[in-house]
């Protein structure tokens, strides 16, 4: 092996052989992580990650779903928690398979739709059902939909850890972060006194 | 960040004869409409494998991308370096965050590919096996390594598996923010003091034939991946993409005044191709394989990360209120 | 206004700041998970940037600006507690670490949220949100790992049994102590400490940790007054290789 280079890699021990096989891979729980980056905007399905618990799912997902510009909160609810439909075929409407409006009370469910292959999950409200089925049901005729939804993913309410209003505080800086935009990183003027330097 | 350059699998048709015909038949209407493939939609064999082996290449050299500029992070030159290097690098393991969650969505776990990895059964970008020696290494491959990773992803953004577009969207808002920090770290060298200048020229002749191989092997002579165009999961070719890094970067590596090794290098303007010397392709050959300057001590690197997080993620599995893994949903 | 005593204050919390956001940036891209990696370096960018901002509170009072002086000062100019230029040896000497040292400083920025200087004031309540999530990033940790499997809970007290003399070093008294607390720059490192105490007692025991008598902990001090452990020098050495290999340049 050449000489390694990096400072913090000179004072550890670097592993040169192949590990053993593991009997069992560290394969922690998955958690799904929802973000509000402006008042005007929905609740959006931001992406996913691994953690123990869903209080630290919620550590993390701070950094690594909201570490740049505006952001109002972030819900995290574990994968397993969340009931998701069949993906409708184009045209139809999830809401199609399920008709059956049961008694809308019970516990509280949040409602997420994708419209359209590709994009992200977006919050379209709350609805109280007994089931997630019946929560889809109730979300039917209870909450708004401009046109047909691909899919749907019902979670209940309870099972999200939701940002709290005194945690807003913890992105107040967020957008002061300039070192990580674009934006803060000009090059035009000295590229153009170098070049007049050099005619 | 990455390059083309994806090893894919010698693709059998036979696979493809076992599949049932009308599923494939409406999946290959469904992306020739434009429309993207959702995890729990029906897909052919070839296509899941392939793509697997793809995203997580991709995640993989994201987190062997971030070793050779982690080699500057603690000697980054003044607090704009210190944390915009800081920044960029996170954003790299960021992306291999991502990734792997996209390559999770097709049913292999992030721990069995970071296993395959450290173990020498998956590849990564060749690019990151050579070293960096300098700051200016760093510089390099911040604003030019990442400037052909763009090429590739903003490609890869129009490909037709969704949650590797989504992945690929939030990446290429991060990389603006790399190619502008890269771009600026070289620019204050280049147009700095002779050693800075010297410092920067010397990276950059270091730097371009890997960065010319990073692309991946012209088409002539690599892999047949038509049927992988044809399902949007390769998007554009090497060549392709290569041409493309030239025709942006040439010009913008002169305006500096620095000097690019090559002398036969130009563009044809009847053509509107760049010609150029052609790298050592044995020598590609022989980093993939496992001999380039810093393969083994990135994998050794890779194994002592992942054996010295160990007695952690075995504790915080015993926290761990649902023990069952489920696919997550990115 | 004690502009020495007010100097000496905003030197050594920015010393603080910029060392231990050093320290915390060694492990970017080396965690023991992706996600925590990825938190752990926002951390360490907060923390340096923190640094920044007291380093220009002081340019303002007339010291050199915030690259000369926290690239080019030796060690014995450094006033960080020595607590935050130990090695990083494992994630659970470096997690018990900010545990211990986060907590002081969200408590140290909210005291000072009410300082008589008004830039400190200003920068201070500014920093206190982000500062909350490094404490909720901790806190956490602590609990998971303080509570988890024995060889977690072996490792994690031999790093609180480790780290708590110097984390005690944290709040070694300046001399100017009395000056800083009479004219409400300042509550005073004592008072900083007792609010510290608690909530350290507070987390510490919602796990299988055991936290000594806070009598028998003999705090390591110095560090306050540039007296360094032999780690110090070699950590600046590494910070300004680049940027003092070509005086006057622009990088
Ligand atoms: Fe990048
Ligand atoms: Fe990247």
């Amino acid at each position: 092996m050449d000489k390694i280079l990096d400072p913090r890699l000179q004072r550890l021990t670097l592993i040169n052989e192949p590990l053993p096989a593991k009997p069992e891979l560290d394969q922690l729980p998955t958690f799904e992580v929802f973000v509000k980056s402006r008042a005007a905007r929905p609740w959006r399905h931001e992406g996913s990650l691994h953690a123990s618990t869903l209080e630290m799912a919620f550590v993390f997902a701070k950094e690594q779903y909201s570490r740049r510009g505006t952001c109002l909160g972030i819900w995290v609810i574990a994968t397993h928690d969340l009931f998701v439909t069949d993906y409708a075929d184009n045209q139809t409407d999830i809401y199609d398979q399920f008709t059956e409006a049961p008694g809308c009370s019970g516990e509280a469910w949040e409602v997420f739709h994708m419209y359209k292959r590709g994009t992200q999950h977006t919050h379209a409200g709350q609805v109280s059902a007994p089931t997630p089925q019946a929560a889809l049901a109730c979300a039917r005729n209870a909450l708004e939909r401009p046109r047909p939804v691909l899919n749907a993913w019902v979670g209940a309410a309870g099972k999200f850890r939701k940002s709290t209003p005194e945690e807003e505080a913890m992105w107040q800086t967020t957008p002061e972060k300039l070192f990580r935009e674009a934006i803060d990183y000009k090059t035009n003027e000295k590229i153009k006194a170098f070049k007049a330097t050099q005619s | 960040m990455y390059g083309g350059g994806y090893l894919f699998e010698k693709t059998s048709p036979d696979l493809l004869k076992e599949e049932d015909q009308e599923k494939l038949a409406a999946f290959e209407a469904r992306i020739d409409r434009g429309e993207k493939i959702e995890p729990h939609d029906w897909m052919p064999k070839l296509y899941r494998q392939q793509l697997i082996r793809m995203i997580e290449q991709h995640a993989h050299s994201e987190i062997i991308g971030a070793l050779p500029e982690g080699t500057w992070i603690t000697r980054a030159p003044g607090f704009k370096r210190k944390l915009g290097l800081m920044a960029k690098v996170q954003d790299e393991v960021g992306h291999a965050q991502l990734l792997y969650s996209a390559a999770e969505t097709l049913g292999k776990s992030r721990e069995q590919m970071i296993d395959d990895l450290i173990n020498g059964r998956s590849k990564y970008s060749n690019i990151f096996n050579y070293p960096a020696y300098t700051w200016a290494d760093s510089c390099f491959i911040s604003w030019l390594v990442d400037a052909g990773a763009i090429v590739n992803q903003v490609a890869n953004s129009k490909g037709s598996y969704g949650p590797y577009c989504r992945a690929l969207e939030r990446i290429c808002i991060e990389e603006s923010f790399h190619l502008k920090f890269g771009h600026h770290c070289v620019t204050y060298l280049a147009t700095g003091t002779p050693r800075q200048r010297q410092m920067m020229q010397e990276a950059l002749n270091r730097w371009w034939y890997p960065m010319l191989m990073f692309f991946g092997p012209p088409d002539k002579i690599s892999a047949h991946t038509e049927i992988l165009m044809r399902w949007k999961v390769k998007i554009l070719s090497n060549d392709e993409t290569r041409q493309q890094w030239l025709d942006m970067y040439v010009p913008k590596i002169w305006e500096l005044g620095l000097t690019i090794p090559d002398d036969k290098l130009r563009k044809n303007e009847e053509t509107g191709k760049w010609e150029f010397t052609q790298p050592d392709w044995e020598e590609f050959k022989q980093v993939i394989n496992g001999n380039g300057p810093c393969n083994k001590e990135r994998l050794a690197v890779r194994r002592m990360a992942e054996k010295r997080g160990e007695w952690v993620r075995r504790a915080i599995l015993v926290k761990a209120s649902n023990k069952k893994y489920v696919t997550p949903l990115a | 206004m004690n502009t020495t005593a007010l100097k000496e204050l905003l030197y050594k919390m920015a010393d603080d700041q910029l060392i231990m956001g050093h320290r915390s940036s060694e492990w970017i891209g080396l965690g023991p998970l992706l996600e925590e990696d990825i938190a752990f370096a926002s951390k360490a960018q907060d923390k340096v940037g923190q640094s920044l901002a007291l380093y220009q509170l002081l340019e303002e009072l007339g010291e050199a600006d915030p690259d000369t002086v926290a690239f080019s000062r030796p060690a014995a100019k450094f006033h960080n507690s020595i607590f935050t230029e130990l090695p990083n040896e494992e994630f659970d000497f470096s997690i018990m670490r900010h545990f211990l040292f986060d907590t002081a400083e969200y408590y140290r920025f909210e005291l000072l949220s009410d300082s008589t200087y008004e830039p400190l004031q200003q920068v201070a309540r500014k920093f206190t949100g982000e500062i909350r999530y490094h404490i909720l990033h901790a806190n956490e940790w602590i609990k998971e790992l303080g509570d988890s499997t024995e060889e977690a809970i072996a490792r994690m007290q031999s790093a609180l049994d480790k780290a708590l003399p110097y984390a005690l070093g944290v709040f070694e008294p300046s001399p100017y102590e009395q000056k800083l607390i009479d004219s409400g720059l300042f509550a005073g490192e004592q008072a900083l400490q007792n609010i510290w105490q608690d909530k350290i007692s507070e987390i510490i025991g919602q796990t299988a940790l055991r936290l000594p008598a806070w009598e028998s902990i003999e705090p390591v001090y110095g560090g306050r007054a540039g007296h360094h452990s032999e780690h110090l020098q070699p950590l600046l050495d590494e910070m300004g290789q680049v940027i003092n290999s070509e005086p006057g340049a622009e990088w």
